[in-house]
């Protein structure tokens, strides 16, 4: 009843405007000033950085690429590298130790977790680095067989084995906990679509949970990505020759300590930027299937300006 | 082709299964009815062992398994499943695949089957199911009639013995309902044997042979579809048929 007045008033209505209306869009002047404004303050700070002496740019571009900061860059690389590889993939069986059905695995993962979060990094660098005070030897003994190899400790902590160590370990449990919320993120409904279909549970975890996992796995391991990026420069602490360690010896020496660390700093922004740039199409490649993908930065600057935009593809 | 005997089930202290016994022959279409909570989608998740059963034996194809002796073997579970499919209320398509992909998965990967095979047989499928133009679509861009009779594909791609319905038109809206239903008939006619657990009264009279009457825990009158969806002989069968019709 109501539903066909309010028709008729509509189609009344529409008979006493005979021309259609021209949709315009909204215009914001308000985000314009806004806009303008930062811009200015964005232009004023960056004069103020290129015009400071005291930035010395042109030491800062000698040595930008000699060949102690190169070394020291690849130290951080390998560094990241590493600790994430295998810190993931420790954090990935202790994710799975956690939700298994076994107790003693739940209570030795969250246990391994408790305690490596509990301790600051610096803390379990300094720890392994003296760990042979600890265990002069190591040495691994079967039974029945008998020693099969043994070393002095000394001969395997080097500063390089120790950062690793002290790093990967630190980093399996922040990564445990991001994988296991991903897991758990996934309903019921698909572990037992895929068991009804005669999965396994091993194709059910990597071919229908994990995936799916993934897409709420990543921006926080992005975020530890990036962040093991620079946590890595602790280990100039224990003299490992890392980019911030190589910059540092260079101004112990010349006491330019400005330019130098405007260097590290250089390196450091260029290589999370690459990090990040990395993790956007990852997110792409896991959001798969679900239409609220994220967007890029460019996308926003675009609709910002008001430019025409394919619209992306549910 | 399905034979189960004194089947129990608890959950805790509350029994949800109690000597539950029925036959199903091949080509048989039986209906599972009774109100929520009566034990019906219990008793079809028990038939793919989604839930273990406590007592009692389920044969299902050349498999039989019985329980109440120790724990089943973990193989015995995934024979006696091979010889069923499932379709559920909630449809649990795989998100992050197409359609397509969501059908040959499975026969890909638990039944080795060479990928361009299952391609050729999905077609088939999606085509008898209506879905063969949505085949390249991912489930969040489909309608749930449509999510619903991928799903029914996907089951049919293990050629299984029996196809287990649970609900399956519970969750879609009434316009939805019809374009499932249909599939379901089909496969009805061609002679599929099938389990459906259903609130949809009139499709069980129509599509069933036979139609089993659940409450509390117990099958209180099984028989012809026909009689026990209309002329019921227990009070609590025409109870529960009067409920549906004030609607």
């Amino acid at each position: 009843m109501s539903n066909r007045a309010f028709t008729n008033a509509g189609s009344n209505a529409g008979m006493t405007t005979s021309e259609p209306l021209i949709v315009v869009p909204l215009k914001h002047y308000g985000r314009w000033c806004w806009a303008a404004l930062t811009l200015l303050l964005a232009v004023a700070a960056m004069n103020s950085i290129v015009n400071n002496a005291n930035f010395e740019w042109s030491l800062v571009a000698h040595y930008l690429t000699s060949a102690t900061v190169l070394a020291g860059v690849w130290m951080t690389i390998k560094l990241t590298v590493l600790s994430l590889l295998l810190g993931f993939a420790g954090g990935a069986v202790l994710a799975l130790m956690r939700l298994s059905s076994n107790p003693v695995l739940v209570a030795v993962s969250w246990t391994y977790t408790w305690l490596f979060r509990a301790v600051p990094l610096l803390v379990q660098l300094f720890l392994w680095y003296n760990v042979a005070a600890l265990y002069p030897h190591l040495a691994i003994n079967l039974p029945w067989v008998g020693l099969v190899w043994s070393a002095p400790m000394n001969s395997i902590i080097s500063p390089f084995s120790a950062a690793v160590l002290a790093l990967v370990l630190h980093q399996a449990a922040y990564a445990a906990e991001i994988i296991r919320a991903g897991i758990l993120g996934i309903g019921s409904g698909q572990n037992e679509a895929a068991k009804a279909l005669g999965f396994d549970r091993w194709q059910t975890m990597s071919r229908i949970v994990l995936p799916q996992a993934m897409r709420t796995i990543l921006p926080p391991a992005g975020n530890e990505v990036i962040g093991q990026l620079k946590t890595t420069a602790v280990v100039s602490v224990i003299a490992l020759q890392d980019l911030l360690y190589s910059v540092q010896i260079i101004y112990q020496r010349t006491y330019e300590v400005i330019p130098l660390l405007m260097v590290a700093t250089l390196w450091y922004i260029a290589m999370t930027s690459v990090l990040s740039i990395g993790q956007y199409i990852v997110e792409r490649h896991f959001g798969r299937g679900v239409a609220a993908q994220g967007r890029a930065p460019w996308e926003y600057v675009n609709d910002f300006l008001g430019f025409k935009q394919k619209r992306g593809k549910i | 082709m399905i034979e189960v005997r004194n089947l129990k089930k608890k959950f805790g202290d509350h029994t949800v299964l109690e000597s539950i016994d029925f036959q199903v022959s091949k080509g048989e279409v039986v209906c599972l009815v009774g109100a929520s909570g009566s034990g019906k989608t219990t008793l079809l998740r028990c038939l793919n062992l989604l839930e273990m059963p406590d007592e009692g034996s389920i044969t299902i194809g050349a498999k039989t398994l019985k329980f109440g002796g120790g724990s089943v073997r973990r193989n015995d579970i995934k024979e006696l499943r091979r010889f069923s499919g499932m379709v559920f209320q909630s449809f649990n398509l795989f998100p992050h695949k197409t359609v397509m992909e969501n059908i040959i998965e499975a026969p890909i990967i638990v039944q080795s089957r060479p990928k361009a095979v299952a391609i050729e047989e999905g077609k088939i499928l999606l085509s008898k199911v209506g879905m063969l133009e949505h085949q390249d679509k991912y489930p969040d861009a489909l309608s749930g009639g449509q999510q619903q009779r991928a799903a029914i594909a996907r089951a049919l791609m293990m050629k299984p013995e029996v196809m287990l319905f649970d609900e399956p038109t519970s969750a879609l809206d009434p316009q939805l309902v019809r374009e499932v239903l249909k599939v379901i008939e089909g496969l009805a006619k061609e002679g599929q044997t099938m389990v459906i657990v259903t609130h949809e009264m009139n499709f069980a009279r129509r599509v069933s042979s036979k139609a089993l009457f659940m409450d509390k825990g117990f099958i209180v009158e099984s028989g012809k579809a026909a009689e026990v969806l209309t002329n019921p002989k227990e009070a609590s069968t025409r109870e529960f048929l009067a409920l549906l019709d004030d609607d």
